[in-house]
């Protein structure tokens, strides 16, 4: 059974047919009344769907709320990870950094155990001193110096008295 | 728990100083190239290696030459420092150092001789006194030393000595530790 609202608020929406709108039309004590105030209804109704419609945004409006969307969402995605990087606390660092070290040591034991005795890196040729006879050359000198490209060592003399060719027989 | 981690790492480092007993890990690692425990063994590595001694004239001489192998190597650089693009070899001699502390006569010529004193190896080559005498074929024959030095020879690190001037050419000594 419905109320005499229920059946006023259907009525305002044309929603009563056959003999039950017959039936409410007839209970109205002012019919030229309801009929106004059904018309001014109807008006507010059609006034709201065209004010209150969805609004179409500019370009810019757009843009500055995607804007917006994507700061939120970057904020958001910080905050999250912040709070995911607390696990690196003071002593798991320090406990990292240790076992670490231990790795590190064990692996050094290991390979210093196991690897050949290192070989000194092979070193030039040197002249360690040298002397000319002062009759080959009164005034002869002596210059050592390295070619490092072939690693040779060069002694080099200078005025030494020159011979025939013949001295360089076999 | 600072406490714990400091004796953790104080045990670490002890144990791997006392671990190795004749010397410490950490020794090690902070002087990987000491050699001085290992002189020994090196030493005797070196006997038996063959010491190439060579008289060679360089000279600007035509014709093609056949250089030695043991010069090949080098031969760029002898053609660089001494300007000369003929290499001939007058006198060689290869001798194998067995307790590396021989005499020996190396490369001779008829007019040259390079003599070798080897001292004994030492860390990374062989201590060896070279004397290079000029014979002279007059009456009554004679021996001039031209030059004397004390080298310590290093393998592969050939030791090349400029000698006289003979009449166009150069008179080169060469050694070389194969």
């Amino acid at each position: 059974m419905k109320t005499f609202e229920e059946k006023w608020t259907a009525w305002l929406d044309d929603e009563l047919a056959g003999a039950e709108l017959a039936a409410f039309e007839l209970s109205l004590p002012d019919r030229a009344a309801a009929e106004a105030e059904k018309a001014s209804t109807r008006k507010l109704r059609l006034l709201l769907k065209r004010e209150l419609s969805p609004s179409v945004m500019t370009n810019e409006e757009f843009f500055n709320h995607q804007v917006r969307e994507r700061i939120a969402g970057d904020e958001a995605s910080t905050s999250t990870r912040g709070a995911r990087s607390t696990w690196w606390t003071v002593p798991r660092l320090l406990w990292s950094g240790a076992v670490s070290v231990v790795v590190f040591v064990l692996c050094a034991v290991w390979v210093m155990q196991d690897s050949e005795p290192l070989e000194p890196s092979p070193s030039l040729t040197q002249v360690l001193n040298a002397k000319l006879d002062p009759t080959v050359g009164p005034d002869a000198t002596m210059t050592m110096f390295e070619a490092k490209e072939d690693r040779v060592t060069v002694l080099w003399t200078e005025g030494l008295k020159s011979l025939p060719s013949d001295y360089a027989a076999k | 728990m600072k406490r714990r981690l400091l004796v953790a790492i104080t045990s670490i480092v002890l144990a791997s100083g006392v671990l190795p007993v004749q010397a410490g890990v950490l020794d090690n690692i902070l002087h990987p190239f000491r050699t001085a425990r290992r002189s020994s063994s090196k030493s005797a590595s070196h006997v038996g290696e063959v010491v190439w001694s060579g008289l060679v004239m360089a000279d600007n001489a035509p014709g093609p030459t056949k250089i030695p192998a043991e010069l090949e190597r080098i031969e760029p650089t002898l053609k660089e420092l001494f300007g000369y693009s003929h290499f001939d070899v007058i006198g060689q001699s290869r001798n194998r150092l067995v307790t590396g502390q021989e005499d020996w006569q190396a490369a001779s010529s008829k007019h040259f001789v390079l003599h070798v004193d080897a001292q004994g190896p030492n860390e990374g080559g062989y201590i060896v006194n070279l004397k290079l005498v000029q014979h002279e074929t007059t009456e009554p024959p004679s021996d001039q030393l031209v030059l004397e030095t004390a080298t310590k020879l290093s393998k592969r690190s050939p030791l090349v000595i400029k000698g006289p001037q003979v009449g166009d050419g150069q008179l080169l000594l060469v050694l070389v530790v194969q």
